[in-house]
């Protein structure tokens, strides 16, 4: 069980920059059901959870990081938190910054707590997504009561 | 922005009752990428020990908070936004789905910032818990 509190501020390199767009906006917004005037027009803005998906983008590395030993079809999400400076909007160039806030571990389970920082290439911070995840290690050579 | 929004603490916001199909879910899937099985495959869901093909926590979160943007108007108003998956949102392979019912109300007005408190339920059972977003009134 390798991720501990000792990898509380890890920070893994931002991802690829994302170019959001008209089109898929109106796709995440009609997904949502949610015709709100400000997801069409000239240069829409992003329904607000759809930082979520770019934050999602950064969580490869962090299953990907071999000493935490994490697998994404262990994990649970339990929490989730978005804090916006300003929303996302067509046109936007965004890259994700993942980084380790908290950990908790426990028998097989670990609560990891996790932040991604969206922003623009050119430094503007958008949004920061924070997300609980809960990790469940199988339990090996499991004692008979 | 437009103007200020009639806010104080209790001002209840209009309810919402949305309908999440297989079709929601397959949509939603396609929109955000997530595409875990457990959110349109009985089968992988059934492994996992659901009932069920469940709704994407993402997407009850999303629609939870057309309650709080259809009554600012502009969603740019949303300063922050939290919430806890408490209990999965089983979706039957019907016409009607699963109905989700949100309703929400003022907890807090400081600063020209109303926080609102956010109920989702589903069959009686709240799938979401201490759902809170911070909304800019002024």
């Amino acid at each position: 069980m390798p991720i501990s509190e000792a990898h509380v501020g890890r920070t893994y390199p931002p991802t690829q920059p994302y170019t959001v767009t008209g089109v898929k906006i109106a796709e995440f917004a009609r997904a949502l059901g949610d015709d709100n005037a400000a997801y069409a027009g000239g240069t829409p803005q992003a329904p607000p959870t759809f930082a979520a998906v770019l934050a999602a983008d950064a969580w490869g590395p962090l299953f990907a990081d071999e000493e935490l030993d994490l697998r994404l079809d262990q994990t649970l999400h339990t929490d989730q938190k978005f804090a916006w400076h300003r929303p996302l909007r067509a046109g936007d160039d965004v890259t994700a910054t993942l980084t380790i806030d908290k950990v908790r571990t426990r028998a097989n389970t670990a609560f990891v707590t996790i932040s991604v920082l969206l922003a623009t290439t050119a430094g503007e911070s958008l949004c920061t997504a924070s997300s609980t995840l809960l990790h469940t290690w199988p339990v090996e050579n499991e004692e008979e009561a | 922005m437009s103007d200020a929004i009639d806010a104080e603490v209790g001002t209840e916001l209009p309810g919402l009752a949305v309908h999440l199909t297989r079709e929601t879910l397959v949509r939603y899937a396609g929109a955000s990428g997530d595409f875990n099985p457990i959110h349109y495959s009985d089968f992988y869901a059934g492994r996992l020990g659901l009932g069920s093909v469940i709704a994407h926590g993402m997407l009850t979160m999303g629609t939870a908070l057309r309650l709080v943007t259809d009554w600012a108007g502009d969603p740019e108003r949303v300063q922050s936004y939290g919430v806890r998956f408490t209990k999965p949102v089983p979706v039957p392979d019907d016409t009607d789905g699963a109905l989700v019912e949100f309703a929400g109300s003022v907890t807090r007005l400081a600063d020209g910032v109303a926080t609102v408190s956010i109920q989702a339920t589903c069959d009686g059972v709240k799938v979401l818990g201490s759902a809170t977003a911070e909304v800019r009134v002024d």
